[in-house]
């Protein structure tokens, strides 16, 4: 028989490492004669699209071209220190550390503009400086690379953000640990089939407040791939192991989702901007993943009544949990 | 690293000859979705590597009377893409798509997954549902044999060393026959078979079972028909009452052979229950 159930999952979460703890990110901008940037970071992007992040905050800082910045990141021959991809904390630490240092690189700019266009009220748009009350005032942002150069203003600057935080009350535990916190929560629709154990995730709705999204597609993205990972955490991802040996020895015996297993997720972003975010933004990473396995581990104790204490809730432990341990011998 | 001889001819003949000049150390490519992860890891070390993929004489889907011939190294893909399975055969298409992922049945073959002889192949329940036989080719000649003939202990084909499948002929269906396999895995692409149902079926007039054959995938070391199990069920009316019984009957037949297991608490109920479940959709589709 195939029963079905609903479940939420709820969750908050502290954004960065909280606690006193040093979290720090650094960001460097190179500006060339031909108004194009190199900018480094020794933050890491691996598919959560910081990368895509930081050039969006350089290009609006500047009002320049997305694609005129080439980032480098993570590369300890030629990048600072900038701490791991971890704790949902990149836009929120680096993104900062870029606006920061796009801002220097805008005020060195400002005054070599200011000396060209005899005005001090400069608007940086779509490659172009221009004066705010006179606009036909104006040079391109390339040409004005060039002025720079050509005055010898050393246009490489280098800034650090720091988003160490208090510690807590030692007596106590109370306090500000954190900068700020995420929130989240998803509902998850299953189906089980109690006759084979098999639990079917029809359907994920995950609400999660990003304080700001600096590129709603990303996020929408990130939080369908954190869920596919809960999905895996909860119903398959399982490590065997014997005598010492990890039995698990491959992805073909390590199960996470494929695409065909994974439901429609129907993905809300709530902007509730943060003060210390940039432009209000927070974390994505982890609140996208966090809420997904109690969203189904409850619609599984919906449908059934049962709630499953063993992990993953795959065929034979879901089996187990509603026909008993000795179930079959 | 290993190093081997690779030989990729393209007549049978010339196939056959190579076969037979290295028996016992020569290892088959139709497909090498097993074999060549099997030569990374290292588990097998053949001396020499036979690539038949380029025999035509083992290539392509045909049909002469009552008798559909399958070539060896048919595709998962080709086998699901032929008009000819889906009306002949529907179950064998059903498997045939249900197969890991699209590049695992592009390049894996029916041929390959009967000499593979794993004891999680799909190909093998299916045909052995069948009655499939093998058409099987050496230097020495052609001769058949069938399917349940030739897979008698896992990992290990019964035939000859210098002889390698050339096809698989199948008898087509009574009218009226309906057929289902049922996969269960842990995820829906790219995952092994827990277990599967093979099930062939064909209802006489006041609703009896005139014939069933039946083979569960995945559970014991060679897949084969559980006649106790059809012959509960040949001749009578399927009420709850007997689809339960023959559920029961199921599982203990499983244990017979696999004896008591870490699965077995669950595959014993479950296979019985997966077998009811598919036969009443089967008998209600009908």
């Amino acid at each position: 028989m195939k029963k079905r159930g609903v479940g939420y999952g709820s969750m908050f979460y502290g954004l960065g490492y909280g606690f006193s703890r040093t979290d720090i990110a650094s960001a460097t901008l190179a500006l060339n004669q031909d108004g194009s940037i190199i900018a480094r970071s020794g933050e890491v992007e691996y598919g959560q699209g910081s990368d895509t992040v930081f050039c969006q905050i350089i290009a609006e800082e500047l009002g320049v071209d997305y694609i005129a910045i080439k980032l480098i990141t993570a590369d300890t021959d030629v990048t600072p220190d900038s701490g791991p991809t971890s704790a949902s904390r990149l836009t929120f630490v680096g993104g900062n550390a870029f606006i920061k240092v796009s801002r220097s690189l805008k005020k060195l700019l400002h005054g070599v503009a200011e000396e060209i266009l005899g005005e001090n009220d400069l608007v940086f748009r779509e490659g172009m400086v221009f004066s705010r009350s006179d606009p036909e005032k104006s040079i391109s942002f390339k040409k004005l690379a060039g002025e720079a150069y050509a005055r010898g203003v050393p246009a490489v600057v280098t800034e650090w953000y720091n988003n160490t935080t208090h510690d807590v009350d030692p007596e106590t535990g109370q306090g500000d640990a954190y900068a700020t916190y995420c929130w989240a929560t998803q509902m998850a629709e299953v189906e089980v089939d109690t006759e084979t154990g098999k639990v079917e995730v029809l359907r994920i709705v995950a609400v999660t407040d990003v304080g700001k999204a600096l590129n709603p597609l990303n996020c929408e993205a990130q939080i369908e791939g954190g869920v596919a990972q809960g999905l895996g955490y909860a119903l398959e991802e399982e490590i065997k192991e014997e005598g010492g040996y990890v039995k698990t020895e491959t992805l073909g015996e390590y199960m996470i989702p494929t695409s065909l297993d994974v439901p429609p997720i129907e993905v809300h972003l709530l902007e509730v901007a943060e003060p210390k975010g940039p432009y209000g933004a927070k974390g994505v990473g982890e609140p996208a993943l966090i809420p997904t396995p109690p969203a189904v581990l409850n619609a599984v104790r919906d449908a059934l009544g049962l709630r499953i204490h063993k992990l993953p809730a795959n065929l034979e432990n879901v089996y187990q949990l509603i026909h008993g341990e000795e179930a079959g011998n | 690293m290993q190093s081997y001889e690779y030989y990729a001819p393209r007549s049978l003949p010339e196939a056959l000859e190579y076969l037979a000049e290295n028996t016992g150390n020569c290892r088959i490519i139709a497909g090498g979705t097993d074999l060549i992860p099997a030569l990374r890891k290292e588990d097998i070390h053949p001396a020499h590597l036979l690539n038949i993929l380029e025999i035509v004489e083992a290539r392509g889907i045909s049909e002469t009377g009552e008798t559909v011939r399958i070539g060896a190294i048919t595709t998962f893909n080709d086998l699901a893409d032929s008009e000819l399975i889906r009306k002949e055969f529907p179950l064998l298409a059903e498997m045939a798509l249900l197969v890991g992922g699209p590049q695992t049945r592009n390049r894996g073959t029916i041929g390959g997954n009967i000499s593979s002889a794993a004891p999680a192949a799909d190909g093998l329940p299916v045909l052995l549902s069948l009655d499939a036989e093998l058409e099987l080719s050496s230097r020495r000649g052609k001769r058949s044999l069938p399917l349940n003939e030739a897979i008698t202990k896992a990992w290990t084909p019964a035939w000859d060393d210098d002889e390698m499948i050339t096809a698989i002929k199948v008898n087509k269906l009574p009218p009226g026959t309906r057929t289902k396999f049922y996969k269960l895995a842990r995820r829906k692409a790219l995952a092994r078979s827990r277990m599967t149902i093979s099930l062939i079926l064909r209802s006489g007039s006041g609703g009896e079972i005139e014939e069933l054959r039946f083979v569960p995938g995945s559970v014991m070391p060679v897949p084969r028909r559980m006649e106790e199990v059809e012959k509960l069920l040949t001749g009578k009316v399927p009420t709850d009452e007997l689809l339960d019984r023959a559920a029961r009957a199921v599982g203990e037949e499983m244990v017979k052979v696999t004896g008591i297991r870490w699965s077995t608490g669950y595959k014993k109920p479950v296979l019985g229950n997966l077998f009811r479940i598919v036969l009443r959709q089967l008998i209600t589709a009908g």
